[in-house]
Order: C-alpha cells, then structure tokens, then sequence
C-alpha cells in the first residue's frame, strides 16, 4: 500500500517536473509524436503488403504468355469471326510445346488495366466489381482453384439466365457465409439476370503485393472477338525463344493486319512488383534517415538536460538516492513524454480505421499502430538510458561544489 | 560584423561537436533527399531533349467526347489532327505520331521487345533528335509508304550488336522488315510522349489511319511561328474544337486541348481535374511532411544550445546589445551552419545520383546536378535555416539578464 501511494507520488513529481519546463518539453513531444506518425504510416505500408504477400496467389503464372493483337480480322458475320477465332485456336494448339489457349478481355493478370462495374443484388447495388471477360480455357491456362460449383463449359452456350462465376471475395462480400451456388445476380440497372453456378479462389491479380479484389467472371459471347485483343497460353517448359519466334510467326502470318506482342506473365509479374517494392524501399531508406536523425536529437536534448540539471541530481543523491533510482526517474520522465505524445498520436492513427480511411483492413491498422507505439517506446528508451546512466554517475559532491 | 559573426558560429559549432554533428546530420540528409527529388523531376519534365523547341509548342495529347451516359477520352485520330488541326492559321508545323505500341521481335534465337511509333514528315523538323548516323526520312517517303525506319542507339546496339554502321541494313519489327536510314539518341522512356525504339513512317501502318473517328491513337504537337503566337494558337485551337462535328450521334460534347508541355505531360485523362495542380500539391505536401521533422529537430537541439550560451547572452545584453542585434546574429548563425549542412548535403547528392545512375534503374535516366537544382538547393538552406532559428532567437532574445547571468 505504502509502496503505491510512493509511486503515485513520484509520478505527480514527474509531471510536475515535466509541467515546470513545458515549453520545451511541448517541442520535444511534437517531434516524438511526427515521428510516431510516420513510423505509423511506414509500418502501416509494410503491414499491408505482408498481409497480401501471405495469401495465396490463386493462379499458376509459370509457363503462361501473354499475346496482344490489334486491328485483327473485322466482319459484320459473327459466324465467320468465330470460325477466324476458331482456326487460329486449332493452329496454335497444333503446335507441341503448346498446352492451352484462352482468349481473354484486356485485364488480364499483372497488368494496370481494369474493368469494373455495379452489380445488383437483392435491390442493392454493389459497386466496384472487377469483370474479367474469358472462355471456357482460362481456369485451366492460369490453374485457378474452383471453390464451388463448376467452371463454365460448352453447355453453357444455351443457358436462359447468363451463367457466372464469383470469386471468393465476392462471394464472401454478397453472402457472407451462405452457399452462392444458384443465387442470382442481376447487373446494375436491375435488367438482365445472371446465375452463379460456381466460385472460384481470389487471385492476386496486380502482384504479390496486392490485396485479391472482388471479381466475376463471364463467358465471351458470340461477337465478343470484335472487341477482344488477349490470349492466354499455357506452354510447356521446354518452350524457348528459338519456340516463341515461331508462334510469334505462325500467328503474324495468319492474322496479316495485326500487330502483335508476346509478354510473359513472369516478366509482368516481375515488373509489377517493382513498382510496388521500390517506392516502398525509398519510403523505408526515408524514415531510417528521419529517425537516425530524430533518436540523435533526443539523445543530445536529453544528454543536454542532465548535464543542466547537475544541482538538482546532486542534491538527490546527497539525500539518500540511489544511483538506481536516479537514472530511472530520467528514464521515467522520458517515458511520460512519449506516453503524452502517442495518446495524441494513437488518437489520430486510430481515426483511419473507425473511418475507414483508403479502404484498408481494420486489423492492417492496429497492428501498426501496436508496433509504432512498441517502435517508439523502445527508441526514447534506448536515447534516455545513456544519460540516465550519466546522471546516476554524478558525484554529490562534485556536483553540489560545483554550484 | 558578419565576419565577427562568422568567428563566432565556427567557435561554437567547434564547442560542441556531438550537437554540431546531429544539426548538420539532419540539414545535410534532408537537403540530399529533396537535391535529389528535384534533379528526378527536372530531368523528368525540364530535359528538353529532343523537344528543344518546347516553349514554341503545344501539344494535343488528349479528347474527350461526352454524351449521355457515354464518355469516351483517350488519344487522337490521325484524320483529326490532319484534317482539323492543319487548317489552322497559326501554326507553322504540325507533328503527329502516335503513341509507343510494343512488339517483340526474334533474331538469332533471341527476344527482343520493341516499341514503335508511327510518325509524319513534320514531327523530324519540330523535335530536334540527334542524329548519330544517317538522316530521317521526309515526305516523299512517307508519301510514297517507304518501309523505312529510324532507331534508337539502345535498339541498334541490342538488335545488330556492335558494328559500326547499320544504314542500309534491314530490322524487322512486327514481322515486317524495315530499311534503316538512321540512328538517334536515346530517349528516355519517362519523356512519353517522345520515346520510341523504332520510328516509322505512319504511312506503313497496318491500322486504318484514314479512319474518320475523332479518337485513335495519335497525338500533335503544334508549332508556333514565334513565343509570342503561342496563346494565339491556343486559342485557335480551342475555337476549332468548338466548331467541329460530332463523330458521333452518341456524343454531344468534344473536349480537347492544345496545351504547354507541363500540362500535357500531366494530364490526368480527366477534364474535370488538372494534373499540373494535383502533382505540385502532392509534391508540397510531401515536401513539407518531410521537411517538419527535422526542422523541429534542428528547433530543438538549437534551443538546447540557446540555453547553453545563455551566459554570453546574459553579458552581451548587460552591455547594452538590443533584442534585435541577437536575433539577427543568431539568425545569421543558423543560416553559416545550414549552408554548411547544405555544402554537405550537395556532395552527399552527388554521391547518392551517382550511385542511382549506376543501378540504372530507368533506361536512359540520367540525373544530374545542375543549375535548377543548386538554385532550389539554396532556397531550400536558406528557408530551413529561418525555418529553424526564428523560434530560438526570439526565446533568446527574451532571456532576462539577471537570471541569464546567474545562470552560469
């Protein structure tokens, strides 16, 4: 009991301490609490993208290559542009290191372009949804994984209500944890229906380090190849460049008009990761600088303050203080400090996920919050032991003759 | 009196070197960090290589054709630019080229990713490439369709390797083969609007460019007769967008401008926000979240060292030295050491562009220190050092004599 009323005492001490040179101690919470705020938004990012990086990529990106074409066959007959379509499939697939073939919209896996739009279910409406255009072959080109249901099929061809298929995130968003197969979907003027009939893993379809986004999925439809211009192809791993020279002539032959790229998925991938890493690695080199610089600040202030206060500490010592306790009230005193100033920080970074600022999870943000307030208690902890081991050094004597 | 100031700053930066070393730590990183950014930036929007003639021109980069429910925004046709855009009085050159589109190509069982552009006549005379060999093609070999190219150095080194002249040589790109008539200087890709591996005639292009659409995939760069025309040619331009046709019953509004380099390089694609305001707001914020830290540092430990010298202040006041006489040495003080900081920082600059030119990790990048970036330099000394000893000079300034002298 005594020992807590001597606790509380010594705490009143040290914020009247702390009270008695506030100016200067108003300057020194400010700088600890921007740094909390950046170390904050740092460990916000890093949070984010490890959260992302341990969840499944959903799709196989080895072996798959991209082909662009432009400017291809055009014909007011959507027959003849199938049977086009159809021919190109046969002679690509007739080559041997060549596995599957699946034409697709422009969004295709680790590349910038998107395609959304609003979905209705039960009168609401669902805003946001990724729509990927695609055949019957693209499940198997990328070796996605089928939660539920099935994946579409020729079958498909003469269904009345256009079958989909959901990925999980937004099968999960939709109807939580109720079964989606056979639900029904409409677009967003509330028109033209649409049946679930299976859900597919969320892939990670911008990198590694991005979050899976709500998806669906729907069948080309017969005059879809005016406006498609991607194929995906699964190849074999022995497919080299001497192969790739190949398709790339077996195709610019057949479609004379178009101009024509192949990508790799690898690459893109690659390459889309990079914009996410670098600017990351220049933020993190940033904030190492920034807090090189703000822990020598604290130091030297703090370094400053016990080399000030010499009478005071001597005179403490001279009345039966012990070194030990000596130090640890300039260690305490810091403590206080930081304590005042993450209350005022946590109090701001707590606001992004009550408001649910840019959209990230709630969880992403606590613990950024919980590993800045560690960050920054463990960084005026290691400023403040030095000097406090100073002042436990001061000699009364000296320090008292000294005045 | 500044040379006595001048004493007096290195004296004390020599008193306490731990202090002098965490000040002029903080100046001279963040001064690297911001020396750095602005040489990215000036290379990235300042470089006008090959584009010399920037502050004659105006580029058309962008439409937008609004109607109800349908808005459609992207590059140009090339029957727009050729049709409307050269009947216009003002300018004396119009280059059109459309956008870097990507092929790859195989030679000797080896991939290689091109991009190319397709190009007028024109857009040679109003963009000034260096030439390392042989010459560009005109208009009678655009008029007649010559497969013919122009290549970058980076191309020709990669594609044919190290020889010394590949004029007359064939590349193929697309799976058509091009006689090649020259090689520029590269362009680095960040300069978009200009970059390309591979220049050809827009003639040879497998797309339908006589297509009466107002959207494509080609973009104009206008030329001003003289600086002075260059608001008139804005203002052409804007009436002639007012007065052209629909392309299209679907649309009933056309959006389109010519605009200065800046504004084109930053457009955002959408009519309604401007990209030039939005960078340089991002830029200022990040600017001034970066810069608070340690100038609240430098406030800091400059406080610190107020209180220190709190005896020689005490005396100089006893002897009858006004507030203001300290508030301007210590001013001036704080100014010596952030140049010092920043003396530091610009060689640290060197050191860190350097080292981001040897990654190479954008083609063609080259940042340097010049001019521009000295200058911004020391504006940016010269703010944070009032930035951060206005404060402590005027709470020097403030001092009572008797307790700073009893003080020691």
């Amino acid at each position: 009991m005594s020992n807590h009323l001597n606790q509380n005492i010594m705490f009143k001490h040290l914020f009247k301490l702390i009270w008695n040179k506030k100016k200067q101690n108003f300057l020194l919470m400010s700088e600890i609490l921007v740094s909390f705020l950046v170390i904050f938004a740092v460990f916000t990012l890093v949070v984010y993208y490890y959260h992302n990086y341990k969840k499944p990529m959903g799709l196989d990106y080895q072996q798959v290559w991209v082909i662009n074409y432009s400017n291809s066959y055009q014909t007011k007959d959507a027959d003849s542009l199938n049977l086009f379509y159809q021919t190109l499939v046969k002679i690509i697939k007739s080559m041997p290191q060549v596995k599957q073939v699946s034409f697709t919209f422009d969004n295709t896996p680790f590349t910038q372009n998107m395609n959304t739009g609003g979905i209705t279910v039960n009168n609401k409406i669902i805003d946001g949804v990724n729509w990927y255009t695609i055949d019957d072959n693209y499940k198997n080109v990328l070796n996605m994984t089928l939660l539920d249901g099935r994946w579409f099929d020729k079958g498909d061809d003469a269904t009345k209500d256009r079958p989909i298929v959901i990925n999980s995130d937004l099968k999960e968003k939709l109807f939580g944890s109720a079964r989606a197969l056979g639900k029904t979907i409409a677009d967003r003027d509330n028109k033209n229906k649409m049946r679930v009939i299976g859900v597919v893993q969320a892939i990670k379809i911008k990198g590694d380090y991005a979050s899976t986004d709500i998806g669906m999925y729907q069948r080309i439809d017969t005059g879809s190849f005016r406006w498609l211009g991607k194929m995906l192809v699964k190849v074999t791993p022995d497919a080299d460049a001497a192969f790739e020279g190949k398709l790339y002539k077996t195709i610019a032959n057949y479609m004379k008009n178009s101009d024509i790229e192949i990508e790799h998925l690898s690459d893109k991938r690659t390459s889309i990761n990079y914009f996410t890493l670098v600017p990351m690695i220049v933020l993190l080199i940033v904030a190492c600088f920034l807090i090189i610089n703000v822990a020598l600040g604290l130091f030297g202030v703090l370094w400053y303050n016990i080399n000030k206060r010499r009478g005071e500490i001597g005179l403490r010592r001279a009345v039966g203080a012990t070194g030990k306790s000596v130090s640890s009230q300039l260690v305490n005193e810091a403590m206080i400090l930081a304590t005042l100033s993450l209350i005022v920080g946590s109090f701001f970074a707590i606001q992004f996920p009550l408001l649910n600022l840019f959209d990230l999870p709630a969880s992403v943000y606590i613990i950024a919050i919980f590993l800045s307030v560690i960050f920054i208690y463990l960084l005026v902890l290691v400023c403040s032991l030095y000097p406090g081991r100073q002042a436990a050094a001061i000699y009364p004597a000296v320090a008292l003759h000294e005045e | 009196m500044l040379k006595n100031y001048l004493k007096i700053a290195i004296a004390v930066l020599r008193r306490r070197k731990f202090f002098t070393f965490i000040s002029l730590f903080g100046i001279s990183f963040t001064l690297t960090i911001l020396l750095v950014l602005t040489a990215f930036i000036d290379k990235v929007v300042g470089d006008n290589y090959p584009d010399r003639k920037r502050d004659r021109s105006l580029y058309v980069t962008r439409m937008e054709q609004d109607g109800k429910g349908n808005m459609n925004s992207g590059a140009l046709s090339f029957y727009f630019l050729d049709h409307y855009t050269k009947a216009l009085k003002t300018p004396v050159k119009i280059a059109i080229s459309s956008r870097a589109n990507g092929t790859s190509t195989y030679i000797n069982n080896k991939k290689i990713a091109v991009n190319y552009k397709y190009i007028n006549a024109a857009y040679w005379d109003i963009l000034e490439y260096d030439f390392l060999e042989g010459k560009a093609f005109g208009k009678k070999e655009v008029d007649n369709a010559e497969k013919v190219a122009v290549i970058s150095e980076d191309m020709k080194d990669e594609y044919f390797g190290d020889i010394p002249s590949v004029i007359g040589k064939y590349i193929e790109a697309d799976n058509v083969k091009y006689r090649v008539i020259g090689v520029v200087k590269n362009v680095p890709v960040t300069s978009y609007l200009t970059y390309s591996d591979i220049y050809l005639p827009y003639t040879v292009s497998k797309s339908d460019y006589k297509n009466k659409d107002y959207g494509g995939s080609f973009t104009g760069i206008l030329l001003a007769p003289s600086k002075a025309d260059v608001q008139k040619m804005h203002d052409e331009y804007e009436q002639m967008v007012k007065r052209v046709p629909m392309a299209n019953k679907m649309y009933d509004h056309i959006y389109s401008h010519a605009d200065t380099y800046l504004a084109a390089y930053l457009d955002t694609g959408n009519e309604n926000q401007s990209g030039v305001l939005l960078v340089i707001s991002i830029i200022s914020v990040f600017v001034f979240l970066f810069m608070l830290l340690p100038t609240l540092n430098l406030v800091n430990i400059n406080i610190t060292r107020i209180m220190e010298r709190s005896s020689e202040i005490g005396v100089r006041k006893a002897f009858g030295a006004s507030s203001r006489t300290l508030v301007y040495q210590f001013i001036v003080e704080n100014i010596i050491l952030t140049l010092l900081g920043g003396l530091i920082g610009l060689i640290l600059s060197v050191i860190v562009i350097h080292f981001i030119n040897s990654l190479n990790l954008i083609a063609n990048l080259e940042l340097s220190i010049n001019f521009m970036v000295l200058l911004v330099g020391l504006l940016i000394c010269l703010f944070f050092g009032l930035l951060s000893g206005v404060y402590p000079a005027w709470r020097m300034s403030k001092l009572n004599v008797v307790t700073a002298l009893k003080a020691q």
